[in-house]
């Protein structure tokens, strides 16, 4: 655009701040931290999908040299109470389980000794006696009259149920001439980060006060509900961040990691460790993400408008529900996608079960609700003889309509949909890999050419967290982030982020816009990670909100400076503030460069000469700044409008080419080609890494990873032979394009965008695939789609014609 | 550390790792990977799934590459072990690093020692090798952040660099 | 994940191997590569309580040809036996079919003696060894004694191997010149377990097939050797009827199961598949060799 404002630092690809510990194997992540004294934990877990515990025999593991404190669920419970949950329904959980288990994997006794392997032996020589009991499997047994409960004090096992309308459904679908219906099916995944989660607690009996080192993400929004817990005062309970191996969702909370560290090391006097291995972490991490299915519906006109949506909802929770109906709040910001759709109808059933319960995973159930509805519009096309381009376009939000409001009342910050849509087609070059296809394909060989134009909402309200409930528990409005940034004494930053580094780039974002801010040498910044008694309120990295947040706390915090920096050069050059300029890290009179002061000048006087300063100025250059929400509002009493909660929307558009093997089944990717609209770049080639991540992510949704359990509740895919990560023979080479839209509502114009590949890839890799085998009369409604399952469709395709 | 489980043997081992020498007593049931991490304190080498399938703990004994995991440390009694520690030389970076710095080939930077380790042995056998031959030699190596291809970017430019050293 | 405490011994000879082995019985456990159970000792599915790591009897680990048989120490690695000029010229099957096991970093250190004495029915060695027509040299308290390849899977890691012996060589017959040889295979990812895959020995005279030999893998509780199909092939000539008649002779042999990655019947269709891929592409191969 002409009017873009020349940006020196923002919108640069600087090499990342936090890259160079990291591959000298510097970083600390959690099982890198130490304490003496400290000893290891292990956790007996259930066998059982669903039974009782009718005794518990630990007397041969106390026994064992090296073992330092046994506890089961009773005897824990008197160290710490239930941990937190962010639902509203009596689902009560325990980091150990007292009376019963609800799913296979979940903690019934954990050990403190000396080392791992000696706290190993000691789960060993734990007896249980067990009383089975009938396993709910699946939604079907969990809604079936009379069937046993997970939870029996909820009397049911719908947890949660309702319909939500946004506008004239009925009379939009009464006036359509067509509605097209899928049911389709989406899998149990999940983040399966390459590092564990993990916990290091240090409780001191005497002052009462605990440490607890851990790769959470939320450590000071959760510290106090995990206070509350731990029975320790919050103002003497501290969480200290560490380096997150990886988290995508599922190290929000760690609440029971956390809780049986702490309990453990209230228990043995002692600090300890407690590392998930690779099979807790799979089975009993907390942190699987949407299993749904679905019945949804689109109201098209003849000509190809679309009217309405309708969508029929069951997710099957697991065993507990500690996020609520989260993920289900997050996609109605975005429910009608890029398309201008006038009304729409959720009808959501959470269901309980004996499995591991859900957390969020990259998406957090946008990416899911994206797959369903560019399934719908590339059926709408089939049925209505369109192509796939045509009927989006017709349907695609003009550049003119943003603000743009949403039928849910959320708001779309700004866009230019078609713009990206043509990016992609030309980067992809549409007209050549279809007559490719129709060659290859009277050769016998199928190749598909998927698109998906999806939304991608960042920076999200708390009150997504609630507004499903007619009477909320905690209706929480704070999504805040703060910073402090200081200019020491020879005039260096050091900025305090209140987050941790997961894998994004805090470090380089905060040092890019102070570089921006004050013209200085972005490597040359310093970030500090605190722990949350010292932090400023600050909600964490999720819902790709941190650089759009960051920029905001950090530009909030700089204008403070700015002016006490001003205020000090007026006074040292005797000029007014109002003629003066910041550039390249020096204060000048405007038009006079050589009357100025450096920032180093400027920081010394103000930390050491006190009576250089004007009177009314203190010591020190610093300051703190917390950013909220730059744009939510609250949701109507009656939820027939949510407000704005995740108001700042990136939008993507993905073409990916495959081939299909139709006798194997196996799917190769021929191209990929991503176009991406998140704002303002703040630094392209991080941003480009997390959308090629994101991708490899959807991939791997789309085509290979699933949690599968047994009637009995067992999880047949407890390891990473049995749940398969794409390796890099898989996921192919990605092109990116971008256009940038800024934002009216932040910083720069920034959008998040962390979750973007991911948000769009399982839609385009299935449309991919179903334009692929659409002339065998496949249709895909489930994913993953595995070889096994392609070859099927086709069988199955084949004796129907 | 190495503590002495009833019934069992421990082991005295001599091992050099990053060029330096250790003489330790072990019990044998000790992997590599807990050797390196716990008894010499070399956190560098990361533990991902402990069944040999995602590589993080990738390092290379006799200089060559193994899963940490996957051996005992009495096995590697009398190697030369190199671990990611191992790489940079007084504080400068390998080239391989660099590449990887340069090119935004980590985000979480949990897989990044063992994909350093496989791809450095990979140089020392292929001077220049293609896309596809890089992908297969990473290919035992998880990645849940990048999606590879600027791993697959920062070891083609490393091996233009030369950085076989 | 840490395996469970065992006495450990690292024998210097066969003979000290085979001692340790008697004296424990089935309470010992022979450590070689260590790829397959030291996965197991880590998640406590096996508990040894001796291991017997070979390791260090180097007079076990060599690749040599003699009198038209390419013999193999028990502990040669899989990687070595992948780069192999020995294998790859005299056996070359052996060596496409030990390129598909995992990784580099797990061929390191998997050996082949290792590889067939775990018997994991997925393997893709048995399969080709199969084909091959291969043997093995079970050392134990008695001595030595050969056990063809077809006898030595009884089940899903399961084999012919007394508690007491040590496979010490594996015997491949040398490839005979006009043969082409084939190894193909089904998995999900690179370097996974093949879902199905084939192993295809093929002997060519001009448009005859004198001679062929089949192994499949992944579609059994033990790699099978598909005789019928065999026969076909060597009754009536290389066609695309007969290839589609061997691959339904496969589809009828094979007898797989279910699990998370496949289905049996999946399974059984990338069998047939893979059979008549794998055959066309070895009749093309050895009539080039026959040139």
């Amino acid at each position: 655009m002409a009017d873009t404002p020349r940006r020196k630092w923002v919108g640069k690809s600087i090499r990342r701040l936090e890259d160079p510990k990291l591959l000298a194997g510097e970083a600390r992540y959690i099982d890198d931290v130490h304490e003496s004294g400290m000893l290891h934990a292990a956790v007996l877990r259930s066998p059982y999908a669903h039974a009782r515990i009718k005794r518990i025999d630990t007397s041969r593991a106390k026994a064992l040299p090296g073992v330092v404190a046994v506890v089961t669920g009773k005897e824990a419970a008197v160290l710490a109470g239930p941990v937190p949950a962010f639902c509203a329904e009596p689902v009560v959980q325990h980091a150990i389980a007292i009376e019963k288990v609800r799913f296979a994997g979940e903690a019934v006794a954990a050990v403190a000794a000396v080392d791992r392997y000696v706290a190993e032996d000691a789960i060993d020589l734990i007896e249980v006696e067990w009383e089975p009991l009938a396993v709910v499997s699946d939604v079907e047994s969990a809604l079936r009259p009379g069937g046993p409960l997970v939870h029996e004090n909820l009397g049911t096992n719908l947890v949660f149920g309702r319909t939500l309308t946004f506008g004239d459904v009925k009379g939009d679908f009464a006036r359509a001439d067509r509605v097209v219906r899928r049911r389709l099916r989406w899998p149990r995944v999940a983040a399966v980060p390459l590092e564990t989660a993990g916990a290091v607690a240090k409780y001191e009996r005497t002052s009462r006060r605990m440490t607890v080192w851990a790769n959470t993400n939320m450590y000071h929004y959760s510290a106090m509900p995990f206070a509350g817990t731990l029975k320790v005062d919050p103002n003497k309970f501290s969480i200290v961040p560490v380096a997150v191996g990886g988290s995508f969702g599922s190290k929000h909370l760690l609440s029971k990691v956390i809780t049986i560290a702490g309990i453990l090391s209230k228990a043995s006097g002692r600090p300890v460790k407690f590392m998930e291995d690779r099979i807790d972490n799979l089975a009993a991490s907390d942190s699987h993400a949407s299993d749904r299915s679905y019945g949804a519906e689109l109201a098209v006109t003849a000509d190809g408008r679309f009217l309405s949506l309708r969508i029929d909802v069951v997710d099957d929770y697991g065993a507990y529900f500690q996020f609520g109906q989260t993920s289900h709040g997050n996609y109605l910001s975005q429910v009608t996608g890029p398309y201008t759709i006038g009304s729409v109808e959720i009808t959501l059933k959470a269901v309980l079960t004996n499995k591991c319960q859900q957390m969020v995973y990259r998406g957090a159930g946008s990416e899911v609700n994206n797959w369903v509805l560019e399934a719908l519009v590339d059926t709408a096309a089939r049925q209505l003889g369109m192509s796939p381009v045509d009927v989006r376009r017709k349907n695609l939000i003009r550049p003119e309509q943003f603000p743009y409001k949403i039928p849910t009342g959320n708001y779309y910050d700004s866009g230019n949909y078609a713009g990206v849509l043509d990016l992609a087609l030309r980067m992809v070059d549409l007209d050549r890999w279809r007559q490719e296809q129709a060659r290859l394909r009277a050769a016998g060989r199928y190749i598909g050419i998927g698109l998906a134009t999806c939304q991608q909402r960042s920076v999200y309200s708390a009150t997504e967290f609630w507004f499903w409930y007619e009477k909320p528990g905690f209706p929480v409005t704070a999504t805040p982030e703060g910073v402090t940034v200081r200019i020491g004494q020879s005039g260096q930053f050091t900025v305090s982020l209140n987050s941790p580094f997961w894998g994004n780039s805090p470090e380089t974002v905060v040092a890019q816009v102070l570089a921006e801010e004050f013209g200085i040498d972005p490597s040359t910044v310093s970030v500090l990670y605190e722990d949350s008694l010292r932090a400023l309120p600050a909600a964490g990295p999720g819902g790709s909100r941190l650089t759009v947040m960051l920029a905001g706390a950090v530009t909030g915090a700089s204008r403070k400076l700015k002016d006490k920096i001003f205020r000090i050069a007026a006074h040292l050059l005797e000029a007014s503030p109002q003629d003066l300029v910041l550039a390249d890290g020096k204060v000048s009179v405007a038009g006079v460069p050589q009357r100025g002061l450096t920032l180093a000048d400027i920081a010394a006087n103000a930390h050491f000469f006190k009576m250089s300063l004007p009177a009314e100025l203190e010591t020190g250059l610093d300051a703190s700044h917390t950013y909220d929400h730059p744009f939510t509002t609250p949701p109507s009493a009656d939820r027939s409008d949510l407000g704005a909660f995740y108001p700042i929307v990136a939008h993507a558009a993905h073409v990916p080419v495959v081939e299909i093997d139709i006798d194997t089944g196996l799917v190769k990717f021929l191209d990929y080609v991503a176009v991406h609209d998140c704002g303002t770049m703040m630094n392209p080639a991080a941003l480009d890494g997390q959308i090629a991540g994101g991708i490899a992510q959807g991939i791997g949704t789309a085509l290979y990873e699933e949690f599968v359990y047994d009637s009995e509740g067992q999880l047949r895919t407890a390891s990473l032979l049995d749940y398969l990560l794409p390796t890099a023979a898989e996921v192919p080479s990605i092109r990116i394009g971008h256009q940038e839209t800024p934002s009216p509502y932040t910083p720069y114009g920034l959008k998040g965008s962390g979750e973007g590949g991911r948000m769009v890839a399982p839609a385009a890799v299935a449309n991919a695939v179903q334009d692929a085998l659409a002339p065998l009369g496949v249709e895909v409604s489930e994913l993953p789609i595995t070889p096994d399952r392609i070859v099927r469709w086709v069988r199955e395709a084949q004796a129907r014609r | 550390m190495a503590r002495r489980a009833r019934g069992t043997n421990v082991r005295e081992i001599e091992m050099k790792v990053n060029g330096i020498a250790y003489h330790e007593t072990v019990e044998p049931r000790r992997l590599l990977v807990d050797f390196l991490r716990d008894q010499l304190g070399l956190t560098g080498t990361h533990i991902g799934c402990e069944h040999g399938v995602c590589g993080a703990c990738t390092v290379l004994v006799d200089g060559q590459s193994v899963r940490a995991c996957l051996m005992l440390a009495v096995q590697a009694d009398g190697a030369e072990v190199t671990t990611v520690e191992g790489l940079a030389r007084d504080g400068k970076l390998h080239p391989l690093q660099e590449a990887f710095w340069e090119h935004h080939a980590l985000q979480c930077g949990f897989c990044t020692p063992g994909m350093l380790l496989t791809a450095y042995e990979l140089l020392q056998t292929n001077r220049k090798p293609e896309p596809d031959a890089i992908r297969d030699a990473i290919a035992g190596n998880l990645c849940r952040c990048t999606g590879y291809q600027n791993i697959v970017t920062a070891i083609q430019a490393a091996a233009q660099a030369g950085g076989r050293a | 994940m840490k395996p469970p405490a065992f006495r450990y011994v690292d024998p210097r000879s066969v003979a000290d191997a085979v001692g340790h082995l008697q004296e424990h019985g089935g309470g010992a456990k022979i450590l070689a590569g260590g790829q397959s159970l030291l996965p197991l000792m880590n998640l406590r599915l096996v508990r040894p309580q001796v291991v017997v790591d070979i390791n260090r009897i180097s007079a076990l680990a060599y690749i040599r040809e003699t009198d038209g048989v390419l013999a193999l120490g028990g502990l040669s690695r899989l990687h070595a036996v992948v780069g192999s000029d020995a294998v790859t010229r005299r056996a070359p099957l052996l060596a496409e079919a030990a390129a598909h096991v995992g990784h580099l970093a797990i061929r390191h250190r998997g050996t082949i003696g290792g590889n067939l004495a775990h018997a994991d029915p997925a393997s893709e060695i048995p399969a080709a060894l199969l084909a091959l027509e291969g043997e093995v040299v079970a050392t134990g308290p008695r001595g030595a004694r050969t056990i063809a390849v077809a006898d030595l899977f009884r089940g899903p890691l399961s084999t012919a191997l007394d508690p007491t012996e040590l496979l010490t060589e594996v015997r491949v017959p040398i490839t005979p010149p006009g043969c082409g040889s084939v190894f193909l295979e089904v998995s999900r990812r690179a370097g996974d377990f093949a879902l199905a895959g084939i192993g295809v020995l093929l002997q060519r005279d001009g448009e005859q097939c004198a001679r062929v030999r089949i192994g499949v893998c992944g579609v059994g509780g033990t790699p099978l050797r598909m005789r019928e199909a065999e026969r076909i092939l060597e009754r009536s000539g290389v066609t695309e009827d007969t290839l589609r008649a061997a691959a339904r002779a496969v589809e009828h042999a094979v007898a797989p199961s279910d699990d998370t990655q496949a289905s049996a019947d999946y399974r059984r269709h990338v069998a047939g598949v893979l059979t008549v891929r794998a055959l066309r592409q070895a009749w093309q191969r050895a009539g080039r060799e026959g040139r």
